[in-house]
């Protein structure tokens, strides 16, 4: 109602007729009020981007459960309250229930399944496109591909730990529907289970900025009568701007004495920081200049101009996994291109202790100390040569890898001359690092930090340390893929700065899921080598 | 002798179809290049998982029959080469060549597998060098 109107009713004395029209107003703006404008991108969706976390106590037991030991009691977040089990399927609940201490499959750090992935308590991050959805969380790097561009499954039939999602908007509603996921999963700590018949489909409303309504509905019909539905309030975290990272088995192999500590890496006491070690200090000669980039003849750019790296990659990293430097393929270790460009003779800037370390780390015995042999994230740079694939998912502010191999990266973009945004506290440390990106012109240009120092650089030994230091490039090259470059600062390991290069390919693939810590057979046979070399080699 | 004709159809896939295998440990430290091994037997299973897939085969030797787990690349990548569950049915007989794992059980990681007719079936190691058509 424009004001000018209004005045022309009240000048032809239409009194009660103004006085509707006043009301009218009044109620339409209370209503407006009321329901505030969402957030939206720039397709009109409602935005569900952010760090967001559940706020419930689903995670213990989805029905109304009283409290326990290091367990807060919780209603039911089940419509109608109770899980219409069929009579056979109580049964096993109640078993698991009874089991729940050891049977947890939470407590071998297996992945969550959905839903329980999203009201277990930790935080996650969503990242939203027209044509797909991540959700990276905090929880073990385990993150979730939400396919939205409308296309099937291109491998139907793969049972994975986390299911094949795709999405579609139903008004300003994400309606998401999980299939494929395998029977090994529980629901909760309660020991609420399914088949391998589960169907989940997802209900995402963004109520306001802050507040998304996210309700389940599962169907399964071996273990369920009808099927049944949950609704959990997802609460946007306002002081939190970064994911950090519980890597579950890595944290539960720490307690064990299963990965062992290693005094490069970065484990303080309380309130210490890490054995004095002068080199951590040192001031190293700068990297020499680097090979300009080609500028590549086709660049595809998102709306916003910057160069659009999304999609799915396959590395061609020349055998950079068993080895940076150019070799030859020795017993049953592959031959490397060498993929180091400078310093220019190609080779790692050891300090002789590590040079020395390095050639007893290549031996059978050490295998079992490389720590993705253990399924643990693989580090920077090397999840972009492991040879496995990833996608890449961007949005204006992040740039967003999911690696196959279960773990991600978060990148966000900020403006170059933005100082506002800083790496972490020195005492938080991360597999994968804290990363700071930029644009320089076409090239992505990232600073990563506050790495923990337990990554290799791969499986014959060339390590990091808690000192490591990545400045990350990458730029766009020929056919759509991407030309990666990372230049390695890491005092206590090397003497200078070094850069590695290495061509992102782009596929037409689709990501699957590695779950890999799940049914890694291989761990036990590389721990037994290990064992029985100490055993015949007593430490002096 | 290819116990199906989609089988035998993956096989001319699969011999076009060389690339990264998923390694995530050292195939070095695992196995042992101066244990080749080269066998024949019958399948028992096929496990289908990462970061590995598992194919069990029974071999005689001698009069016993011993149970031998080939480690081969993991079930992503086999997926990727157009395999499906069920293609490789129990009692198939295979030719292996690979190398057996330095604690001396009957694993090995295969290099290659053959049917009795010459038809190589790729496997896709866990180490890239290995010969992968």
């Amino acid at each position: 109602m424009h004001f000018w109107s209004f005045r022309a009713l009240w000048k032809r004395r239409s009194v009660p007729l103004a006085v509707v029209v006043l009301t009218a107003v009044c109620v339409s703006a209370s209503a407006q009020q009321a329901k505030p404008a969402l957030p939206r991108t720039r397709d009109g969706k409602p935005s569900l981007e952010g760090i967001w976390q559940a706020q419930s106590r689903a995670a213990y037991d989805l029905q109304a459960h009283a409290a326990g030991l290091g367990i807060p009691a919780g209603e039911s977040v089940v419509e109608g309250r109770i899980i219409p089990y069929l009579p056979a399927a109580a049964a096993k609940r109640a078993q698991n229930f009874a089991n729940r201490q050891s049977a947890d499959p939470l407590g071998k750090c297996y992945m969550p399944g959905v839903p329980r992935i999203m009201y277990m308590e930790h935080p996650f991050q969503i990242f939203q496109t027209p044509d797909n959805i991540a959700i990276a969380f905090e929880w073990s790097l385990v993150f979730r591909l939400i396919h939205t561009d409308g296309k099937p499954p291109l491998h139907p039939g793969f049972d994975s730990w986390m299911g094949d999602s795709r999405g579609h908007w139903e008004g300003d509603t994400l309606v998401v529907t999980v299939t494929d996921q395998n029977d090994k999963t529980w629901f909760d700590l309660a020991g609420d289970f399914h088949s391998d018949a589960l169907r989940v489909t997802e209900r995402y409303t963004l109520l306001d900025a802050d507040n998304i309504r996210y309700e389940a509905t599962i169907e399964d019909g071996k273990v369920f009568a009808r099927p049944w539905k949950i609704t959990v309030p997802l609460v946007r975290q306002k002081n939190v701007d970064r994911l950090l990272e519980y890597e579950c088995q890595a944290e539960k192999e720490e307690v064990s004495g299963d990965f062992e500590r290693d005094p490069r890496t970065w484990y303080p006491a309380p309130g210490t920081k890490p054995a004095d070690n002068p080199d951590a200090t040192a001031t190293l000669p700068p990297s020499g200049p680097l090979p300009a980039l080609k500028p590549a003849a086709k660049v595809t750019r998102t709306a916003d101009g910057k160069p659009d790296f999304s999609g799915y990659y396959q590395p061609n990293g020349g055998g950079a996994n068993y080895g940076l430097e150019h070799h030859e393929k020795v017993n049953l270790i592959p031959p490397g291109r060498g993929v180091i460009i400078e310093p220019a003779d190609g080779l790692l800037p050891y300090r002789p202790w590590a040079a020395k370390e390095r050639a007893d780390r290549v031996n059978p015995q050490r295998g079992y100390d490389d720590p993705t042999a253990h399924c643990f994230p693989g580090g920077i740079p090397r999840s972009f040569y492991t040879p496995s694939p990833y996608q890449i998912v961007q949005t204006p502010n992040y740039l967003v890898v999911l690696f196959e191999r279960m773990s991600w990266r978060i990148i966000p973009i900020v403006a170059a001359n933005d100082k506002t945004r800083t790496h972490l506290s020195d005492s938080i440390r991360l597999w994968q690092g804290d990363a700071i990106g930029h644009w320089e012109g076409d090239t992505l240009v990232v600073d990563a930090s506050n790495f923990n120092g337990r990554a290799w650089h791969n499986e014959v030994g060339d390590i990091s340390s808690y000192t490591l230091h990545v400045v990350e490039r990458f730029a766009p090259g020929e056919a759509g893929n991407v030309v990666y470059r990372a230049t390695i600062t890491d005092p206590i390991v090397y003497t200078r700065p070094f850069t590695i290069e290495i061509p992102l390919a782009k596929g037409a693939e689709e990501l699957l899921e590695v779950a890999c810590h799940e049914d890694n057979g291989d761990l036990q046979h590389l721990k037994d080598i290990r064992d029985e070399y100490r055993a015949a080699h007593p430490a002096k | 002798m290819f116990p199906s004709m989609r089988l035998r159809n993956l096989c001319a896939i699969a011999a076009l179809l060389a690339g990264n295998a998923l390694a995530h440990h050292s195939f070095n430290a695992e196995f042992d290049l101066n244990k080749p091994v080269k066998f024949t037997g019958k399948v028992t299973e096929m496990k289908w998982s990462n970061p590995h897939s598992w194919i069990y085969v029974d071999v005689e030797t001698g009069g016993k029959v011993v149970n031998w787990a080939l480690e081969t690349g993991g079930a992503n990548a086999l997926i990727r080469r157009g395999w499906k569950k069920g293609d490789l049915p129990a009692g198939t007989m295979v030719v292996v060549d690979g190398w057996q794992a330095r604690n001396g059980t009957p694993t090995a990681n295969v290099s290659s597998i053959t049917f009795p007719d010459g038809h190589k079936l790729f496997a896709g190691s866990s180490n890239e060098a290995a010969p992968t058509k």
